[in-house]
Parts: C-alpha cells; sequence; structure tokens
C-alpha cells in the first residue's frame, strides 16, 4: 500500500490529506506538523489578540477530527532532511519515515527586514498562533504599539493593538496604503477610517532602525523621525518556507519551483500553498492553496490526473471591518482613461471607476457593498456608460436607468 | 434557514443577509449560492463551509 505524507498542517496540509483519505479510504496517509497545535485559523489570529476570539474557537477542528478522517498526525514533529531519490524523510528527532508520494505544505515565515534592533524585547512578527500568545501577553503591559507595514496583515494587526487600548502608529513604507488595491484619494479616506479608530499612520515611512536598549523604546525613521514604542510588530510580508526544499536540492526560486501537475523537480514530491511557486507566482492567498491542494492530492494519487492553471485573486477584502472591492484596472493611470471619483470620507466610502472609450474597466469600491454588484455587471456587460457619467457618481444611482441602455 | 460557517476563517453565511456586494439577495439560502461563491472574507471556495 502508498504511503502518503504530507510535511504541514495549515490550509494547504489539511485540505489535500482531506482530498487524500476520500479519494483512497483506508490509506496510510500521514501530516507531519512543526507547530504543537491541530489546525487553527490562521486568519482569525489578530482577532485572537483582539480578544475578539477565544483561543479555543480558533481550533476549529477538535484533535480527533483526524483519526475520524483517517488522517494520523504528528504534531510537534519538524522534518529536519528530506532525501528525494532515497524516498525519504527524516524528522528531527532522528526518525526515519519513509514515503512513496510526498507533499511540502510548509507555508511561509513571517519576514524580517534587515532593521537595526529587530533583535530586542518587544519587537515581533505574526505569523504563528505562538506570535500571536507572544504579542498578546506582552501587550498587556505596555502603552504604545507601532506596526512596521500597513498591509491588510498590519492594519488587521494594529486593530487588534488598538482595541486592547494601545496607541497605535502604522508605518507604511509606500506612499500610501494599499497601493495595489487603493489609489491615492481611496487611500486617504481608508486612513480617514484608521484615524477614527484612534490608529496613526504614517506613509512614505522608511524604518531604519528600532531603539533601545535590551527593550524596545521607539522606531527611528531614514528621515530622522522617531516615534515612541513599547512593543513593535513588523508586518513587513511572507516568504515561503523553502528550507527543507534547499536541502533536498529542489529547483527553488521565490518558493518550491512546480509544474503544471503541482509537481516540484523530484519525482514523487508535490508543493502546494503558500510554499510552492506555480506558473513563476507563490499566490499566498487561500483560495490558490485550497485548489492547489486538491491537485497536487489528484497527482499524488493517480499521477497527471490533474493541472494547475493557476487561480484568479479574490476581488473583494475585508480590512478593518471595511468592505473593499477592487474590480480590473483599478489602479491604472493613462491619458486614455477618465477617472471618475466619488470620496465621501465622512462615512468611510469610497467609488472610483477607470472609463475608456465609455465603458467601465476598473473599480475601487469602498464600503459601497449595494453598488458593488451593478457596477461589476456594466464592467462585465462591457455597457457603454459614457451617456451617464453624472449618474455613476450619484450616492445612490438608479442603476436601472444605466442597465436598461 | 441555515447559517454555514467558513472552516479556514470563521466567517458566517446567514442566508438572512445574502452577499449583497456580489448580487447574493437576502433570503438566499447557503444551497442556492452559485458553485463559484467564495467566502467573502478569505476567498475559500464554497465546499469549504460546513453548517453550523
Amino acid at each position: 500500500m502508498d504511503r502518503y505524507i504530507i510535511v504541514g498542517n495549515g490550509v494547504a496540509g489539511v485540505t489535500a490529506a482531506q482530498s487524500i483519505a476520500r479519494a483512497r479510504p483506508g490509506a496510510d496517509l500521514h501530516i507531519y506538523a512543526a507547530e504543537p497545535y491541530p489546525y487553527y485559523r490562521r486568519p482569525q489570529l489578530p482577532d485572537y489578540i483582539a480578544g475578539i476570539v477565544a483561543e479555543a474557537d480558533i481550533f476549529y477542528r477538535p484533535p480527533e477530527w483526524y483519526e475520524q478522517q483517517g488522517i494520523r498526525v504528528h504534531l510537534s514533529a519538524p522534518v529536519a532532511e528530506l532525501d528525494p531519490s532515497a524516498h525519504r524523510l527524516r524528522l528531527a528527532d532522528g526518525a526515519i519515515v519513509p514515503y512513496d508520494q510526498l507533499l511540502l505544505a510548509t507555508g511561509g515565515l513571517a519576514w524580517m527586514p534587515p532593521i537595526e534592533g529587530a533583535d530586542r524585547r518587544g519587537v515581533f512578527t505574526l505569523r504563528t498562533l505562538d506570535d500571536a500568545r507572544a504579542i498578546r501577553q506582552f501587550a498587556r503591559s505596555v502603552r504604545r504599539g507601532v506596526v512596521v507595514g500597513g498591509g491588510l496583515l498590519g492594519l488587521e494587526t494594529a486593530r487588534a493593538l488598538r482595541t486592547l487600548g494601545l496607541e497605535v502608529t502604522v508605518l507604511e513604507f509606500a506612499p500610501y496604503l494599499m497601493p495595489r488595491q487603493l489609489d491615492r484619494e481611496g487611500a486617504a479616506v481608508l486612513e480617514t477610517l484608521l484615524h477614527r479608530m484612534g490608529i496613526q499612520t504614517v506613509t512614505g515611512a522608511v524604518t531604519e532602525a528600532i531603539l533601545g536598549d535590551g527593550a524596545v523604546r521607539g522606531v527611528r525613521l531614514k528621515d530622522g523621525r522617531e516615534f515612541p514604542a513599547d512593543l513593535v510588530v513588523c508586518s513587513t510580508g511572507i516568504r515561503s518556507d523553502v528550507a527543507l526544499a534547499r536541502q533536498a536540492g529542489l529547483a527553488v526560486n521565490r518558493g518550491v519551483v512546480v509544474d503544471e501537475n503541482l509537481q516540484t523537480s523530484a519525482p514523487d514530491v508535490y508543493a502546494a500553498g503558500d510554499v510552492a511557486e506555480a506558473g513563476g507566482i507563490v499566490y499566498g492567498i487561500v483560495p490558490a492553496a485550497i485548489e492547489q491542494a486538491r491537485v497536487a492530492a489528484a497527482n499524488m494519487v493517480a499521477p497527471g490526473s490533474a493541472t494547475y492553471s493557476g487561480t484568479l485573486p479574490a476581488t473583494t477584502l475585508k480590512v478593518v471591518g471595511a468592505e473593499l472591492t477592487s474590480l480590473g484596472e483599478c489602479v491604472a493611470e493613462g491619458t486614455d482613461l477618465l477617472q471618475l471619483r466619488r470620496a465621501d470620507p465622512q462615512n468611510g466610502r469610497y467609488r472610483k471607476l477607470a472609463l475608456r472609450e465609455g465603458r467601465i474597466v476598473g473599480a475601487i469600491l469602498l464600503n459601497e457593498r449595494e453598488h458593488t454588484s451593478p457596477i461589476r455587471q456594466l464592467m462585465e456587460r462591457g455597457t457603454d456608460v459614457s451617456a451617464y457619467t453624472d449618474l455613476l457618481m450619484e450616492e445612490n444611482p438608479d442603476w436601472n436607468r444605466v442597465t436598461a441602455a | 434557514m441555515e447559517k454555514w460557517e467558513c472552516m479556514v476563517c470563521g466567517y458566517i453565511y446567514d442566508p438572512a443577509k445574502g452577499d449583497p456586494s456580489r448580487g447574493i439577495p437576502p433570503g438566499t439560502p447557503f444551497e442556492a449560492l452559485p458553485e463559484d461563491w467564495s467566502c467573502p472574507d478569505c476567498g475559500a471556495t464554497k465546499d469549504m463551509f460546513e453548517k453550523v
């Protein structure tokens, strides 16, 4: 009987294990996890820090769940070495684990930029439950927090610290927040929302050093400005955890390079989720992890049976409680584009439509829930809206008038 | 009508509310959501949801 081994216990690892268990009931199927915990919901870690979600609730699956699914899970069992030619793993405790089919689903690691003083007490990154526990514990006894990095996770972390009562400042490298989803005007509305929550924001902020002696005292920017802080969270991105693949001599670029079957450069070794680089892309998003895990699992059970052709990123995301939808050429600039904007910072709302030859080719919609679907339809249908530019910017447009056009 | 929960992030689909920003009107049961509908918070596919 074939033995299936999965390294990693996140969304990709667990989804793949479930797929294999369904396709091959009774299979010799194992998950090896470096962390001591059964599967937990990583996206909920900021809410856990804030005290909004109890620790018990982020463990969605009881430990018995694995067994019920026919999966043997080995916790606190980091893998030290992979030998693809011998088809075996060596665990950190020395045990040898042979496999027939292997999936690398080791995920990503928080990336710490080379900032002076990053090793001081009170400096954290946020990726694992242990990170979240440490931040929550430390935040209890301090007053001022700085978050380096104004991406989605950084902003959620800032909100969590604010909920705990800290004074919070976010330092963002880019000239404005979330430049892939927002334009400058939209980012200004988001900043207004953050300021109203009591979160300060500084953009164009190049962090140079974390100050203090032993414990954190503050953060200094390259332009000399200093921000006092007792706690610093660096939220400056996730990097694929490629250590095992690299040691094994697999092809590694930004992530572990996989082909359209999600096989790595070694036979019978697959990769999925945040560790994998498919078609030159490390996706780092939940839907890609799920899709890749299913394709990899199908090929582990029946080689060559499934192919992966990429995942479209979700167009809507939640940021500090606001709903943000970015469609098509949302941040494109150009003289061939007519940009229509409606900013309502008071209500935290923003609507930007980009028109080319009378057709909507891009949109940014912040807290515009009821208008998102009609605008998406106009875009998909390629409706000529050039006669309705005033109506498109009304607070509550009568969409029927446009769609009937 | 039953609520459904996203296994990945904990989002709860409430049929009474629907998912208006993606054209799903209030009163739509989970079973009637299109197959390509996904979690509004994390993007997980419809089959990653379980009944609460």
